[in-house]
């Protein structure tokens, strides 16, 4: 870490983390109900729960990027941020507005289409939130030393993503219309544009924790942003089968979503080549193994889970099953909430100065919580296809395939709780690095590393020479 | 060997190539969704329906569209295969219709909104879908969806076989109604589609939401069911 206002992002990790806890709270809610036992239901009933699960993943997501960013502008653009206390601002606003909608959430305050609850009032406080953010990043590029690629793609991506919000707030009396643009939110985020940010910091992270040479990273970096486009864009058809669009979306959809996993499949090529071809050894294994993790399990998750049920044939009886909640848990671990996880691990030493990456909780952490959430997506795709079969094959009431998938719910259940002993390592693994402390020098450790080029590196090459560990 | 630059061109045009036939296409998409979604039919009662379905979160358990939450019944087509009697009766009391069943959430809807709701349902399930949902391909021993002309009335499909089965089709919250005219004549049948609460008290069976003409429609088929 070279520069002091970088310390921003920890308040922003520390965030997601709270959030991420909580979020795991609701969907044992959701899954207990799924299983028969929803005691709580007069309390929190299902759409509530639900409603908290997925919009605390959303925000924790977004407060994960933005930390990420806080962290990698300054250090890419090679000067201090434009507004620091813009950002800490800018924080505070952000949680404020997520707690007012989670709270809102169980006063029955929301507006009811899928991902988009929050209330249309804390939606412009959301995009000004948003945009406050994007300006003090901007600034920070524009007016940095240099412009390099990585911030570029990861500036352009979180810029689209707060512009793609605006859609989803046209408002509309026609269910297909709403539909329609609600995708333009959904989709063109997670399939779109997030990937942009997902490019930017995985590059950051190949960067410096492998010591290849910049050039070579970000050359393949727009390949693969590329391709996300090519296919995404136009792959946003594969929600437009069967809400009432016309049917040139079946082919046109069927197949640029079904080119999108080469996006992932880049993405996953690209990491663990850079893992293995990487000169240096850095210290932070753990956060190089977060990191070929997620290029892995994004694949997995969103590439080839993502294209089992695309293709419009298919999709005429997967859709809306819990087939799509099997694909939605590992798309969403391994593309997003492993690429936030990866950075915080790569960061917290060098916010914190205190090097927890060789304890046994870290690497605990990443094994457990990937078994577990793998035993999730085969509970929950056992379920999603036998209810394809029943249901919409055979023409079983609704009803009673529930009742013969619940046993399932229990094997979610168990897979959950593994995940969760998982998240809590890690969980603690982050509060046991303490506060961000100590001036920039010290976290260097005295060391002044060569700071002309990429390839030195603030940690790695210092952890090695003085083994600092607890 | 690929450059940095010619990789940045593929990036930027493609991009741009993309992003241009993406907004051509929802500009004729946008001409066409009137036409296929029968806009016209579209009343002020069925926009106030949807608006209230959002409000209320619906999608919060349901799917509509295939689009929603995976704990509750597909409402597209809802209204035909309930009617809007046992719409409206789930929307006034939940757990009338599936007593002991997973539950829905208890709303407090006025008679008007129950009938927005209901004119919207109407209207989502009367949409060009491409086909969605699909007739189950494999329901061999069809019964509701492709023999209802067995004498049933309407009346029976919607309200019926939500929780019981006929030929092995329906519900099974309730027991199979194969048999029941061998086993109930019409006065006990009559009585028990009434107030079934006075013939077995502590029944699960609801209290239908049913006229007079309605029980003497439905008791006439049901003494026709014989093993
Ligand atoms: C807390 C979850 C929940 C919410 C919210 C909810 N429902 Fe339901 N709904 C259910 C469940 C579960 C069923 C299945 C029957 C049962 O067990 O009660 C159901 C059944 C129905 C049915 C009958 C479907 C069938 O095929 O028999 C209709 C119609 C319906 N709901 C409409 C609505 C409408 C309209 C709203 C919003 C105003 C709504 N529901 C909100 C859970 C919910
Ligand atoms: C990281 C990337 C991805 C994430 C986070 C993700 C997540 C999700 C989520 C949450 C849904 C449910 C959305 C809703 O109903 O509102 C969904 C639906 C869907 N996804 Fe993805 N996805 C990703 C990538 C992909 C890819 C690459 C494909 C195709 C190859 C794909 C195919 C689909 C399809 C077809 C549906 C619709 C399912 C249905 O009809 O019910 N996804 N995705
Ligand atoms: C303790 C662990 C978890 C449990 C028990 C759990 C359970 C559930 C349940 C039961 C649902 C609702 C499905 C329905 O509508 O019927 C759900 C939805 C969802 N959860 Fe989780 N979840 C957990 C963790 C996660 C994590 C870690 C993520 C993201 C990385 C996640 C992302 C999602 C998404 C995106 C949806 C919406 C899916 C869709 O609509 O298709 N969940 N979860
Ligand atoms: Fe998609």
């Amino acid at each position: 870490m070279k520069y002091e206002s970088q310390r921003i992002a920890y308040w922003f990790f520390a965030t997601c983390m709270l959030l991420f806890g909580l979020q795991l709270v609701y969907g044992f809610i959701m899954a207990f109900a799924h299983a028969g036992l929803d005691g709580l239901h007069d309390i929190i009933p299902f759409h509530t729960a639900r409603a908290v699960h997925t919009n605390l993943l959303v925000m924790w997501n977004l407060c994960g990027f933005m930390g990420a960013a806080y962290f990698i502008v300054p250090e890419e653009s090679e000067r201090e941020l434009y507004w620091p206390k813009l950002a800490v601002v800018q924080l505070v606003a952000f949680v404020a507005v997520g707690v007012t909608a989670v709270i809102g959430f169980h006063f029955s305050w929301w507006e009811g289409r899928k991902f988009l609850e929050i209330p249309r009032p804390l939606d412009y406080l959301v995009v000004v939130d948003v945009l406050l953010f994007i300006a003090n990043i901007g600034m920070t590029i524009l007016k940095g030393k240099r412009i390099t690629t990585t911030a570029s793609v990861l500036f352009f991506g979180l810029l689209m993503a707060a512009l793609l919000y605006l859609p989803g707030m046209i408002p509309t009396d026609n269910q297909t219309q709403d539909s329609y643009l609600r995708w333009w939110v959904v989709h063109l985020w997670v399939e779109g544009v997030w990937e942009l940010i997902m490019g930017g910091i995985l590059a950051f992270l190949l960067i410096k924790l492998t010591g290849i040479d910049r050039e070579i990273i970000e050359k393949w970096l727009y390949v693969i942003v590329g391709l996300t486009f090519l296919s995404g864009i136009l792959g946003t058809g594969h929600h437009y089968y069967y809400i009432g669009t016309p049917s040139y979306w079946l082919w046109i959809g069927g197949i640029f979503s079904a080119l999108e996993p080469l996006a992932f499949l880049g993405m996953a090529m690209y990491g663990i080549t850079m893992a293995r071809k990487g000169g240096r050894k850095h210290a932070n294994r753990t956060a190089l193994a977060w990191t070929v993790g997620c290029c892995v399990m994004s694949f997995v998750g969103a590439g080839f889970l993502g294209f089992a049920h695309t293709l419009p044939q298919v999709n005429m009886y997967t859709h809306g099953t819990l087939v799509t909640a099997m694909h939605g848990h590992m798309a969403f671990w391994g593309a997003y909430a492993m690429l936030v996880l990866a950075i915080i691990t790569y960061a917290m030493p060098l916010l914190t100065g205190r090097k927890l990456y060789d304890r046994p909780g870290a690497a605990f952490a990443f094994w457990t919580s990937n078994i577990g959430m793998i035993a999730m997506t085969l509970a929950f795709g056992i379920a999603g296809v036998t209810q394809v079969a029943l249901e919409r094959r055979m023409g079983m009431d609704f009803l009673a395939v529930q009742e013969e998938v619940e046993v399932h719910f229990w094997g979610l259940i168990l897979a959950a709780t593994l995940f969760t002993l998982g998240i809590t390592a890690f969980i603690v693994n982050f509060i046991q690095h303490g506060l961000p402390k100590g001036d920039v020098e010290a976290t260097l450790g005295g060391a002044a590393p060569d700071e002309s080029t990429d390839t030195s590196d603030d940690d790695g090459a210092v952890a090695a020479a003085d083994p600092v560990e607890a | 060997m690929l450059s940095k630059s010619s990789a940045r061109m593929f990036f930027l045009v493609g991009t741009a190539l993309c992003a241009v036939a993406f907004i051509l296409l929802t500009l004729d998409t946008f001409q066409q969704i009137p036409g296929q979604t029968n806009q016209d039919e579209l009343s002020p009662a069925a926009i106030r329906g949807k608006h209230l379905f959002d409000s209320s979160n619906c999608m919060g358990c349901h799917t509509i569209l295939g689009e929603g939450a995976y704990y509750a019944p597909e409402l597209t087509r809802v209204y035909d295969r309930r009617g809007p009697e046992f719409i409206a009766a789930m929307l006034r009391d939940p757990a009338a219709m599936y007593p002991g069943r997973r539950r829905m959430e208890q709303y407090d809807f006025t008679e008007e909104q129950i009938s927005d709701l209901v004119a919207f349902l109407e209207w989502v399930g009367k949409m060009d879908l491409n086909g969605f949902p699909a007739n189950p391909p494999l329901a061999a021993n069809a019964g509701v969806a492709a023999a209802p002309d067995d004498g049933r009335p309407a009346i029976f499909g919607q309200m019926c076989t939500a929780c019981h089965a006929v030929g092995g089709r329906g519900g099974s919250v309730g027991p199979s109604l194969d048999g029941v005219g061998t086993r109930f004549d019409a006065e006990y049948l009559t009585r028990w589609l009434t107030d079934p609460q006075s013939v077995r008290p502590g029944t699960a069976m609801p209290d239908l939401p049913l006229t007079e003409a309605q029980v003497s429609e439905l008791t006439a088929y049901l003494v026709t069911l014989h093993d």
